[in-house]
């Protein structure tokens, strides 16, 4: 029997109590109750990048799943072509999360597959959450048929954090990891590197293999040192 | 084996990214085998990408965590779904040898009980539309046959086709009322060529006394399609069964369609639905606020109708929004509560459209220059285009009377009234102005 190595990742925190919700409260809350199965009702989701979209999704699917509901993660962006035809292939859950319709936004093979998509789940009584960057008549598609339908959901704007909170949070996320991250390190971090939690967070996974790896404390040259040596 | 497939998830799980688990490796449900482990795939694709992606990885985990071989199995299917099961489209799911289908499910599925003609608001933009749908309704196959109702997505169209099977089996409860979507028909005649079953298409869709179809665009280039459709539509001509379409424009304007089917399609009557007015937006939400239990203040109403006015999806959109925050928060739907709801939806919808905006629009749309159309002559080619614009901004802005004859020239308030009654007026009996008003009104809307 071969042996299995040890999975290197975080494991997936990504659940609604972790997610800090000042300021988007009531999406949170009807995310969160498509989930436990209380409602039904479509959503439209829509806020820029970083303002934790995949986190909410990621916790929606997982709620969903412990509440017996199936459901499943659609990301657009990141489907092998031709996603037409991948987008006729999906269906069967009860909760269908159907993120970043920018990116077949003007493909009207993949618009007119969504379409249909959105048809077959309202006559089979699934839930769809959609999920893009902008409210429905603004994000460039070009099928009326869809704007329009996708314009009947419920609209639910995620606005994201400003500087303080997101700091708040990457302080909270790597102290669950036992890493403590001063102010010093903190400016560090966001005049240098980035500012959307996404890649902080993906920045994170490394400093926590790596300070591991290293016995180090994280600090600035730290942390200069490991941006240096590029990724991974 | 389910407490397998929960440790063996729970390894996945620190392999690979959230991403992953949530579109491909937690929708698995897994059931006991004769022999090992199946899974359980919601649909074609992610079984496909599991097979390629991740079947080697499950096989190593679960044989390290069985500690010896696990047999997996992978199936597309469910087990116990909360979803109601799937409307049925008069077309058999297992290939030809099946059983005969029972006849009387087939044909109340799939039609919405929702969609009646009393929870219908009528308005000048659809009222000739609803007529003609309860004429057919009261004497289906000997009124207008075929009902063809065409116009822009969002107006009502499927509503009224609704409605119409539902007088129509309400009257008649032994009728046989067929509703499909075109890409249903395109589907379940696929279905019928793959499995040679073409008898049973035919006579699935030619038994019927009304067959309603939503959305005809959608046949366009798929001439097989069409060539079917039009035997289907000559046979329930001819047998009197009603059929009743639904088309986004006009029929002969649809490109890719046949001749010889456009001109059938134009047979009967063919009944135009117009985006709603001010007024109707207005009626529409306070109708469906009702419907859905909310209290909705007529203010409220005026201003989503105001800034709101492509289609009816928009409204309702606007109105769900309001319902669930309203909810959320336990407040009271107020003109404040609504501008800070929907603001992300409203500007939209308002964004560019001001008067000097609107003024350019038009001068363009009837070619002609920007400082003829404020001056003060009133040749008839200046004066109506003049009345289109003020028209357009008493309906399109927030400008008071006063304020528009201002930006007019310096017009009195009197002569915007007098314009926009002579507009409105004159949509009623000239064709022609309603259509170009309209299409300035979508150019403008965008």
């Amino acid at each position: 029997m071969q042996q299995l190595p040890l999975g290197w990742r975080w494991p997936a925190q990504q659940r609604f109590d972790t997610f800090f919700a000042t300021g988007n409260e009531a999406t949170v809350e009807l995310l969160r109750q498509l989930a436990d199965g209380s409602s039904n009702g479509w959503i439209f989701l829509f806020g820029p990048e970083g303002s934790g979209r995949t986190h909410l999704l990621m916790a929606t699917c997982q709620a969903a799943n412990a509440q017996e509901i199936s459901a499943q993660y659609l990301p657009l962006a990141a489907l092998p072509a031709p996603v037409d035809g991948a987008i006729r292939g999906f269906g069967g859950s009860d909760l269908l999360v159907l993120d970043d319709l920018d990116a077949i936004a003007g493909d009207a093979a993949a618009e007119h597959a969504l379409f249909d998509l959105y048809n077959r789940c309202r006559a089979e009584g699934s839930t769809l959450v959609f999920v893009a960057s902008a409210p429905p008549a603004q994000i460039g598609i070009q099928l009326p048929d869809l704007v329009s339908r996708l314009s009947s959901c419920t609209q639910l704007p995620l606005r994201p954090l400003d500087d303080a909170q997101r700091r708040e949070v990457l302080r909270s996320r790597a102290e669950t990891r036992g890493i403590a991250l001063d102010e010093a390190v903190l400016d560090f971090l966001f005049s240098r590197y980035a500012r959307d939690l996404g890649s902080l967070g993906a920045l994170l996974d490394r400093v926590d293999r790596e300070s591991l790896a290293a016995k180090r404390r994280v600090t600035v040259p730290f942390l200069r040192q490991l941006l240096a040596r590029g990724d991974d | 084996m389910s407490e397998l497939w929960r440790r063996c998830l729970e390894r996945l799980e620190g392999e690979f990214g959230a991403e992953d688990i949530h579109t491909y490796l937690k929708p698995l449900q897994p059931a006991e085998g004769d022999d090992g482990l199946r899974l359980l795939a919601p649909n074609a694709y992610t079984l496909e990408r599991i097979e390629s992606e991740f079947l080697p990885r499950i096989r190593a985990i679960l044989g390290h965590l069985a500690g010896r071989p696990v047999l997996v199995r992978l199936e597309v299917g469910t087990l116990n779904s909360r979803r109601a099961p799937a409307a049925r489209v008069g077309r058999p799911t297992a290939p030809a040898a099946s059983a005969p289908e029972p006849a009387v499910v087939e044909f109340d599925g799939n039609l919405d009980p929702n969609y009646t003609f009393d929870s219908f608001v009528e308005g000048k933009s659809n009222q000739l539309g609803k007529a003609a749908a309860i004429q057919v309704a009261t004497n289906p196959g000997r009124a207008y046959n075929p009902l063809l109702l065409y116009g822009g997505t969002g107006l009502g169209k499927t509503h009224l086709m609704h409605a119409a099977g539902n007088l129509i089996r309400e009257n008649n409860p032994r009728t046989k009322v067929m509703y499909l979507r075109s890409e249903q028909f395109v589907s379940a005649m696929i279905d019928a060529l793959r499995n040679k079953n073409m008898d049973e298409f035919k006579r699935r869709f030619r038994e019927v006394d009304a067959l309603l179809i939503d959305d005809i665009q959608f046949f366009a280039g798929k001439n097989t399609t069409q060539e079917e459709f039009f035997h289907t539509f000559n046979a329930l001509f001819e047998g009197k069964q009603q059929i009743i379409l639904t088309c986004d424009k006009y029929p002969k304007e649809v490109e890719n369609l046949e001749p010889r089917l456009k001109s059938r399609l134009g047979w009967g009557l063919s009944v135009a639905i117009e985006p709603p007015d001010f007024e109707t937006r207005a009626a529409i939400l306070l109708s469906k606020a009702q419907a859905k239990g909310m209290n909705l203040p007529e203010e409220v109403a005026l201003l989503i109708a105001k800034r709101m006015r492509s289609n009816v999806r928009d409204l309702e959109g606007a109105l769900n929004t309001l319902a669930a925050r309203a909810n959320f928060l336990n407040r009271v739907i107020t003109l404040e509560f609504a501008q800070e709801t929907l603001r992300d939806l409203l500007t939209v919808h308002a964004q560019a459209i001001t008067v000097p905006n609107i003024q350019k629009t038009v001068a363009d749309f009837y070619q002609l220059r920007l400082q003829d159309l404020l001056s003060k002559r009133r040749s008839r080619s200046l004066a109506r285009p003049r009345q289109v614009a003020m028209t357009l901004s008493k309906e399109l802005t927030e400008h008071s009377l006063p304020e528009i004859g201002e930006a007019f020239g310096g017009r009195d308030h009197t002569t915007v009234l007098h314009a926009c009654r002579t507009i409105r007026d004159l949509t009623e009996t000239d064709g022609k102005l309603r259509q170009d008003y309209e299409k300035l009104v979508r150019i403008l809307t965008g």
